[in-house]
């Protein structure tokens, strides 16, 4: 039976190089430091990073929380590919040498910790990330049966609905690190939840507004760092797309 | 009191109101990308017609002068590939100038992006700036070449074309060039078909493989075709000057 | 000082958090919710399942409604729930299921036509009706009578707490990230507020409220293994327990999931036994219909990890470095299945075990799961000991869980709770006015301060994370899933030692500002004394009832037991909490005290009961007429707030 529970490489030593960097402190210079622990069965990067702040380094600042992949807290640079800590196995590091930096693109909090909630709740705004009911519509009493969907239509919602905002997709944008009025595939994928949501009455014009300019959907350069350093696979590069020729046709 | 309501209504649908302006840039970028592409590989398989002989190319180069409405079938109209140059000059700088609004904007910008880069080593992101540098590139030597055309569309055909190559020492132009408009051209060519989803199809990222080993096979195949046709002009060029034919018209049938 | 006034100040941006702010909100009130973390990543967005609502539009749900659910809380809490709160929460819950409808949840509909499931190791055809086609569908769960667990896939509580956190964005609440409560601020038993220390900057400010409330999730990481988010670490019990006047209820009340992997401790959804996934021990045999004959893998929790620890006991473990455990196998519900709606769960597999649970088994063990108990409040969600101050969602003991909660009934409860309390919430906030002293609010974040300038001044002492590692250790060896005498008075005294030492901490690093070392010696001290209520009060509980298992009193004592534990802090200097007991009235039960169906019932009856049921019986017969909805009035009239008030709608039923 293949159960590999992580295979055994007890005992091999990994590096951790870490950037260390904490903008609170005056003074404070960006270093990198390396940290030598012993891998252990099943070691991932927040039981390494745990056991450096336990034995090495208490100050070592780094954000986990639900530490299974699906709450978006952990996202950072894991040897030059943005992803989730929490999940990044060590074994799946043939030379035991691991280099962790904070997301790029967004504001650094200290170490590897950055303030992805500020810029998730701008775009959450910015975007209206909402059911918009018609304008005059009557609150649904909540004592009536719920308004029908198509069932394949509501898996699809959830399909997009999927997105832990975890950064990654930011980060790995070459467009969003040069511009930092770009929306970025996380709010893309937003758009396009809703886009396809049957119960959000926005209109083509409506989304163009949103979108339709070199903020938005106009200035992707199709650089597909997000399709392909998203942790959860959600299918930006069909998604943008798709909004790309939705909003070139409200637009001409 | 009923103008200022007008005038309150127009300020408030100003406000409203998006341009529609990003949406026909974006997508006049992208057709006018696509009329450049399509246009090199096909310019690229007329010109290496030389690679069946001199008469083969004479032959395209007299077809493309629509030499068939001539009384003697034999010259042609040399302003027909004049004006295309024209024309293509004309895509041409409306593409890099719709493109340059990509462009990192400042030195700040670019520095972000070559540390993404070297951060990510990511092949798409790569190759954007591979389009940056090779747009760059073209927007020069691409420049003086559609000018040549534009002026000496007459100085078109198997020998005068050597001669550009060798004697008038235009052959390291074209070496650069080639290479930047394939690179460019393929690459645009793929991102293009990402940026707009149109073979998406069912799985998309099975597209997306498939669209990138074409991609590769592409820049292949025209690199190879465009080198092969270079040295074989480059080899009339030598030719020309040994036989002291610099400047001479070759003659359909002539060596055939 | 720097203070942020509001009428409603809600910590924790959790799903019952938030959903109580935007009902204050919606009231008219100002809002603000402060939170460790960026709300959505709270640790709602990990519960994978489904939430319960009694909507009865699945074929295998047809005939569920407001009494079943009800019932089935009732026996899932082993009669220890509040029967009040646990009806208005059955009645409304369908209510938060099709508002959430409405605000963008995209829940998994109903599909018509012939499906094939898997129930009892087998395939069986269901058939769902034209009529309920597009209607919201529902899975099984353990415990429940009918098909009553809705989802969206098994990324849930994802979905909700989106829905939830764009709902309060676009009501434009404040949420303050990255801050924590450190205390309530109160005087003359009632609450005003908090002092909140920014954990970027390090600035403290007191957050100054007509109404406060405490939303802050369980207590899950007292314990070593933990399907817990690294966060639910019993603050918000803790700061109430500090105010020396308002008590934590049922502390003992401690769940344990039946499948969290090993090693790692992740949760694994009971929607995989609930579609059909089967337990399996060393000889790959599945063991749980030889306990439990009737649920078979579907009784409720606590006793579906009761039974797996006995069998584990037998031997019949699987031997790993981390202990035995057992197999969990979702092969036969087939890949597509598992791909659509246990995604996450295939996910979990890959990334942390490296395996693909389609055609391999995933290595599963009981591991900590939920806490029961939490801020003892009235049903309106108030605490008894202090006016103004609330609680919802796990961080309270409302208590319609008893002391077991039934799968799908938690996140079910973050809403619906949030839904009423929020109500009660805006109706205080009506009634009432902030009349705090300013005076009285410096002292309190003073008083903060100054503990954390003594905490930084200390140069050596004890190492926090060697302290929480042993009272993880603690907990888990010795207040587990099998409790004994002998063990809980160890973890009594070894914790009242460590509670002692925890006073000495001492730490390297002095940065007032983000400094996780700092962090994490604040709240230790907290967590162990709410690791003292816990183990106290098993100690004390001489029964076993729900997930409380004791070895050395198996039955289920309701002539001696049937009651709630208090737990208070009633001084700062008091080594360890004082217990009180508030009995549950059993002449009030809607449903006196019977056996679960399941499980082993050794029940010893409280005289009341059989009082009761004949008085239940004769009320029945005294009203042959009454339809249901009528009956329960008779029986266990509730107050519900009136926008919550209302039959629910069913298909091809309606009103019934």
């Amino acid at each position: 039976m293949s159960q590999s529970n992580g295979t055994a490489q007890k005992g091999r030593t990994l590096k951790f190089h870490i950037l260390r960097f904490d903008p609170q402190l005056k003074g404070d210079k960006p270093r990198m430091e390396t940290f030598e622990i012993e891998e252990q069965d099943s070691m991932t990067i927040f039981i390494g990073l745990n056991e450096i702040r336990k034995k090495y380094d208490a100050s070592l600042q780094f954000d986990f929380v639900c530490r299974a992949g699906i709450c978006g807290s952990c996202g950072m640079v894991i040897n030059g590919r943005p992803d989730l800590a929490c999940r990044t196995l060590t074994n799946t590091f043939p030379d035991g040498e691991i280099t962790l930096l904070p997301l790029p693109a967004f504001e650094l909090i200290g170490d590897l910790s950055v303030d992805t909630g500020k810029f998730m709740r701008n775009m959450s705004e910015r975007m209206e990330n909402w059911i918009h009911e018609e304008p005059d519509a009557e609150p649904r009493k909540l004592t009536v049966l719920e308004e029908k969907m198509d069932p394949d239509v509501a898996t699809e919602i959830y399909e997009l609905d999927r997105c832990i905002e975890c950064g990654c997709c930011v980060s790995a944008c070459g467009t969003a690190r040069m511009r930092k009025d770009f929306l970025g595939a996380v709010g893309f994928m937003h758009v396009a939840r809703f886009e396809m949501d049957p119960r959000d009455k926005r209109t083509d014009e409506d989304w163009y507004d949103l979108i339709g300019d070199d903020d938005g959907v106009f200035g992707c350069m199709s650089l597909m760092g997000c399709e392909d350093n998203c942790p959860k696979d959600l299918p930006h590069q069909n998604r943008i797309a798709y909004l790309r020729r939705k909003m070139v046709s409200a637009g001409t | 009191m009923a103008s200022t309501a007008e005038g309150m209504k127009s300020l408030l649908e100003d406000r409203v109101v998006k341009s529609k302006w990003p949406a026909r840039l974006d997508l006049a970028q992208s057709l006018s990308g696509l009329g450049l592409g399509l246009f090199m590989w096909t310019h690229l398989i007329l010109v290496s017609s030389i690679l069946f002989g001199k008469d083969a190319m004479l032959a395209i180069t007299h077809v493309m002068e629509a030499s068939f409405l001539t009384p003697d079938e034999a010259g042609g109209y040399t302003l027909i590939p004049a004006l295309t140059a024209v024309g293509v000059f004309g895509l041409f700088i409306v593409h890099a100038c719709l493109a340059m609004r990509k462009f990192p904007s400042d030195w700040k910008a670019h520095k972000t992006f070559r540390s993404q880069m070297a951060m990510m080593n990511h092949s798409d992101t790569n190759g954007w700036y591979t389009q940056v540098v090779t747009g760059f590139i073209m927007f020069f030597l691409g420049s003086v070449h559609l000018y040549i055309m534009a002026t000496q569309a007459d100085k078109i055909g198997p020998q005068l074309s050597a001669d550009r190559m060798w004697t008038y020492g235009m052959w390291p132009l074209y070496l650069i060039l080639l290479f930047a408009v394939e690179m460019h051209g393929a690459i645009g060519m793929y991102r293009l078909a990402i940026k707009w989803g149109v073979f998406d199809g069912k799985d998309p990222r099975a597209t997306r493989k498939r669209l990138k080993v074409l991609k590769t096979l592409v820049t292949v195949f025209f690199l190879s075709l465009g080198l092969a046709s270079l040295a074989a002009y480059v080899k009339i060029g030598i030719e020309n000057v040994e036989n002291n034919r610099v400047g001479e018209r070759y003659v359909a049938g002539q060596e055939g | 000082m720097k203070i942020v006034y509001s009428d409603v100040l809600v910590i924790g941006g959790g799903l019952s958090g938030l959903r109580a702010a935007v009902a204050s909100s919606k009231r008219g009130h100002s809002t603000v919710v402060i939170s460790l973390v960026p709300a959505k990543r709270s640790h709602s967005a990990a519960a994978q399942g489904g939430m319960q609502a009694s909507l009865a539009a699945a074929s295998a749900s047809r005939g569920d409604n407001e009494d079943v659910h009800f019932s089935d809380t009732i026996k899932g809490s082993d009669w220890g729930a509040d029967q009040d709160v646990a009806r208005m929460f059955a009645n409304t819950a369908p209510k938060a299921i099709r508002e959430l409808a409405t605000w963008g949840v995209p829940w998994s509909r109903i599909k018509a036509g012939e499906r094939e499931v898997v129930v009892n190791a087998k395939k069986v055809t269901i058939t769902e009706e034209k009529q309920a086609e597009g209607l919201i569908t529902s899975r099984n769960f353990g415990g429940t009578k009918k098909w009553r667990t809705c989802f969206t896939a098994d990324g849930t509580g994802h979905t909700m707490l989106y829905a939830m956190d764009n709902k309060a964005i676009e009501l434009g609440i404040d949420i303050h990230e990255r801050k924590e409560a450190l205390a309530l601020i109160h005087s003359d038993g009632i609450c005003n507020g908090a002092v909140v220390r920014d954990l970027i900057t390090g600035e403290l400010t007191a957050y100054v409220a007509k109404a406060t409330v405490v939303a802050t999730g369980g207590y899950g990481r007292l314990y070593k293994i933990s399907t817990n988010a690294i966060i639910c670490e019993g603050m918000g019990a803790a700061i109430a327990l500090e105010t020396g006047v308002t008590p934590l209820g049922n502390m003992e009340a401690v769940q344990f999931h039946p499948t969290a992997i090993v090693p790692a401790g992740i949760l694994t959804t009971e929607g995989c036994r609930g579609d059909g996934g089967l337990l399996l021990d060393k000889d790959h045999y599945r063991f749980m219909p030889d306990y439990e004959p009737d649920k078979k893998e579907l009784a409720s929790r606590d006793v579906v990890s009761r039974r797996m620890t006995e069998h584990i006991r037998k031997g019949k473990g699987v031997p790993s470095p981390y202990g035995d455990h057992l197999w969990l196998d979702i092969r036969l519900l087939g890949k597509e299945h598992i791909d659509k709606n246990l995604r996450e769960v295939k996910e979990i597999c890959q990334y942390f075990l490296g395996i693909d649970p389609v055609t391999d088994l995933i290595p599963v063990q009981p591991t900590q799961h939920y806490s029961m108990g939490g801020v003892r409040t009235k049903p309106t969600g108030e605490t008894p000991g202090l006016k103004g101050l609330f609680s919802v969602g796990e961080a309270s003991c409302w208590d319609m869980h008893g002391f077991n909660r039934l799968g799908g009934n938690s996140v079910a409860e973050t809403v619906v709770a949030g839904m009423i309390v929020g109500e009660y919430i805006a109706d205080y906030c009506d009634d009432n006015s902030v009349d705090i002293k300013t005076s009285i609010v410096n002292d309190f974040i003073e008083r903060e301060q100054a503990k954390i300038e003594k905490l930084c001044a200390r140069d050596s002492g004890e190492n926090v994370y060697d302290l929480k590692e042993t009272m993880q250790n603690i907990m888990m060896d010795k207040v587990g899933i099998f409790r004994t005498e002998e063990d809980l008075v160890a973890a009594v005294s070894e914790l009242t030692e460590l509670h002692q030492r925890a006073k000495n901490i001492a730490i390297k690093t002095k940065t007032r500002s983000s400094n996780p070392e700092l962090v994490e010696a604040m709240r230790v001290p907290r967590m162990i004394k709410i690791a003292l209520c816990t183990a106290m009060g098993a100690q004390a509980r001489k029964e076993s009832r729900g997930a409380h298992a004791r070895e050395d009193y198996p039955e289920r004592n309701d002539k001696e037991w049937l009651k709630r534990t208090l737990a208070y802090w009633k001084n700062e200097d008091d080594p360890t909490p004082t217990l009180e007991y508030e009995d549950l009235d059993i002449m009030r039960m809607e449903m006196p005290p019977g056996s679960r169906g399941y499980g082993k019932d050794l029940t010893i009856h409280h005289p009341d009961t059989e009082k009761r049921v004949a008085e239940v019986e004769k009320l029945k017969e005294a009203n042959p007429d009454v339809n249901r909805h009528e009956l329960s009035e008779l029986l266990n009239p509730i107050d519900l707030p009136e926008r919550l008030r209302g039959l629910n709608e069913r298909v091809g039923i309606g009103y019934e």
